[in-house]
């Protein structure tokens, strides 16, 4: 048995980790290139969501290099992302791939237990009890990870429009973050992350900046990871703004088991709230969320809004035309970045230096 | 009765399975129903959001409407199941509607959710009524008339498909003709109402196809039960009420009964895109159909005349089947 996962963001640190800690063989995808996206094009529909071929391009991949068994998240409605398993098992099937499919629910219901227990059962019989024993520490340790990567990709957000020599910071969250992956036990992975947050505190900074404050917003696999979003984040941040965003793994996993207390769930709330001025009814996904972050980031004095989302993302075109009203009726000026397969790359680079631009003289003229 | 006022029903969307109902139900309130031209022959597109085509012609015969009446009817339908939901996008439809008429008309929405209470369509007519200055007794009166109606209406659905021509479908008061000639071929036409019986999105193709001597069967006649046999099986249950219903009524004509099935989708509908995909694999993987299938793409810049070669090419590969297997048998 060889289990594999999808990528987004940092997930296959924190996925290896569970995997490696209990002793269950993986095989992580190659790094989301150009040829994995090519993979899940060929093989969709060309108005299904970006995710939905990424996703499928990790697996072609990870599958042709031997892995058997695929672990996935579920979702529920009314986004696609809730039956993209349905559809890839089919598609991977009629590819003449063979493989095993595992939905990790996103609640625990008696039916979706029902529906995993025949792939349980035959995973049953190859996993040890050492394997089993071993989980829950697995499990923390792949909790800790995460947080551990993400208390640095926070650390480089803020690091980013400070630093003297451009591209300093992300070389160094780079090593940062492999310190993170290599770690073996808790008491290392400590360590790492400290050796981690030194390294980003010790960039070269010009402290003597006040950078522009931009928040992105969107659907969460495009605002999460770097390979699908050509690195908006980064690219902001080098040009002198400093980037928040509210979507983290940390956030969606505690708020599907329904453990989001304290300042997470009021400011979910927050961001609902707003958005009421604007949608009458939750449409699902990030949407309402979007609409809301914006409107409460425009109260906050932020400089300005960049909003992510798939081609042909259901809930996320409702919420780009509303934006559009939002930015006039709140002024503050939003991006709306639309990504599909196409090599836009430059062209993003283009409309976020411009965008920086015209808030900078926005700023000035204030 | 006199008239209390005009209140203004986009053809758009859902009107392609409702309207009768929401028109009696006003018209027995004492309002008068007044339903957009759509785009016409020279009609412009309002592009407010990039949307799918259904979308954006809600939009465009919404605006149309705005200075024409008191009131613009467009509920927010988020399922018409007890399980199953209906696409996102109509769940913000309201609100794109008034920010699109930037508040120049008031609008009804009230939510229509069967996932909460079975009667949520009655109760959601009654709080329009009571906007609208109707009592509780009145409302429910007008809404069982319009729900019997509603009922009436679609026993003669198919027979109205037909014979009547397209742009007459929702004239209710046109009686239907008798038919006139014989058309030999069963043509099963699946996708959501408003891709189906919108000529603004299809470019009038059912017309067309009773031209070249197809008879046209929809999924508005199939029961619930004959789809639910379809799905039952999948591993996953499809939660979009419309989803299932075109996937289930898909697999369903295919497996017998037609001499074709042409599935009309609109570009950027996120349910069909996804869904089309899982229906062209799962029948190589399966196997066994052997009914010619045709998926269209609409969208505005579709041609009748480039639809038209397409069903006539689609025609001749029935027909060749037709033929073939006579000689078999």
């Amino acid at each position: 048995m060889k289990v594999t996962f999808p990528h987004l963001g940092t997930m296959h640190i924190f996925c290896k980790a569970i995997a490696e800690t209990s002793g269950i063989p993986y095989i992580v995808p190659p790094e989301t290139s150009r040829k994995t996206l090519t993979l899940g094009v060929q093989h969709s529909n060309e108005c299904i969501c970006l995710p939905f071929k990424i996703i499928l391009g990790n697996f072609i991949e990870a599958l042709k290099m031997g892995a058997d068994t695929i672990v996935m998240v579920g979702s529920g409605p009314p986004c696609r992302l809730g039956l993209y398993d349905l559809v890839q098992k089919v598609i991977l099937e009629d590819m003449g791939l063979h493989f095993r499919w595992l939905t990790i629910p996103p609640r625990l219901t008696w039916q979706t237990l029902w529906k995993n227990y025949e792939e349980t059962k035959e995973l049953k019989k190859e996993l040890s009890w050492k394997n089993i024993l071993l989980f829950p520490y697995a499990l923390r340790m792949g909790w800790q990870k995460m947080m551990a990567c993400e208390a640095l990709e926070k650390m480089a957000m803020h690091v980013r429009p400070r630093e003297v020599q451009q591209g300093e910071t992300q070389k160094r969250l780079k090593k940062a973050l492999s310190g993170v992956d290599e770690a073996r036990t808790l008491r290392t992975l400590n360590d790492a992350l400290q050796r981690g947050k030194a390294l980003l505190q010790e960039t070269e900074q010009d402290f003597s900046r006040s950078p522009l404050k931009i928040a992105i917003v969107g659907e969460l696999y495009t605002v999460m990871d770097p390979n699908i979003n050509r690195g908006v984040e980064q690219k902001l941040g080098e040009l002198g703004a400093e980037v928040t965003r509210t979507s983290w793994f940390s956030t969606h996993i505690l708020r599907s088991l329904r453990k989001n207390k304290g300042d997470l769930a009021s400011e979910r709330v927050r961001f609902f709230e707003a958005s009421k001025a604007y949608l009458g009814y939750d449409v699902g996904a990030e949407c309402n969320l979007s609409v809301g972050e914006a409107i409460v980031r425009s109260k906050e004095g932020y400089d300005g809004v960049v909003h992510l989302m798939p081609f042909a993302c259901m809930p996320e075109t409702t919420a780009s035309g509303i934006l559009t009203r939002v930015g006039k009726d709140w002024d503050i000026p939003i991006l709306t970045l639309i990504l599909d397969e196409q090599e836009i790359e430059g062209r993003i680079q283009t409309l976020l230096e411009a965008f920086v631009e015209m808030l900078q003289w926005k700023r000035k003229a204030a | 009765m006199e008239e209390k006022g005009r209140i203004g029903i986009p053809r758009a969307l859902m009107f392609y399975r409702y309207f009768p109902l929401w028109k009696v139900f006003f018209e027995e309130l004492g309002w008068r129903v007044i339903v957009s031209d759509g785009m016409g022959k020279r009609g412009k597109l309002i592009y407010f959001e990039d949307s799918c085509l259904p979308m954006k012609l809600l939009i465009t015969h919404s605006m149309d409407l705005k200075e024409k009446v008191d009131f613009l009817f467009v509920p927010r339908i988020v399922s018409l199941h007890r399980h199953f939901i209906m696409c996102p996008k109509f769940r913000g439809a309201p609100d794109i509607v008034r920010l699109a008429t930037e508040g120049t008309v008031s609008i009804l929405d009230e939510t229509i959710d069967h996932r909460t209470k079975k009667d949520s369509m009655l109760r959601s007519f009654l709080k329009t009524g009571r906007q609208l200055g109707a009592d509780e007794k009145e409302g429910k009166r007008a809404f069982q008339k319009a729900e019997q109606f509603l009922y009436h209406f679609q026993k003669g659905w198919e027979d109205r498909i037909n014979r009547l021509p397209l742009n007459q479908l929702f004239q209710i008061d046109v009686p239907v003709p008798e038919e006139k000639k014989e058309r030999p071929l069963r043509v099963a036409f699946v996708g959501h109402p408003y891709n189906l019986f919108d000529t603004d999105v299809n470019k009038d193709i059912l017309s067309s196809a009773r031209s070249l001597g197809m008879r046209i069967v929809t999924p508005e006649g199939l029961s619930e039960n004959e789809i639910s046999a379809q799905v039952s099986d999948l591993s996953k249950e499809i939660y979009w009420s419309s989803g299932r219903e075109i996937v289930g009524s898909l697999f369903h004509f295919l497996s017998g009964g037609v001499d074709g099935v042409v599935f009309l989708t609109s570009f950027k509908c996120g349910i069909d895109a996804l869904l089309q995909e899982f229906i062209k694999r799962r029948l190589k993987v399966r196997g066994g159909a052997s009914i010619p299938f045709l998926v269209l793409t609409l969208d505005e810049h579709s041609g009748r005349e480039g639809l038209t070669t397409r069903l006539e090419a689609f025609k001749d590969v029935m027909e060749e089947r037709k033929s073939n297997s006579r000689i078999v048998t």
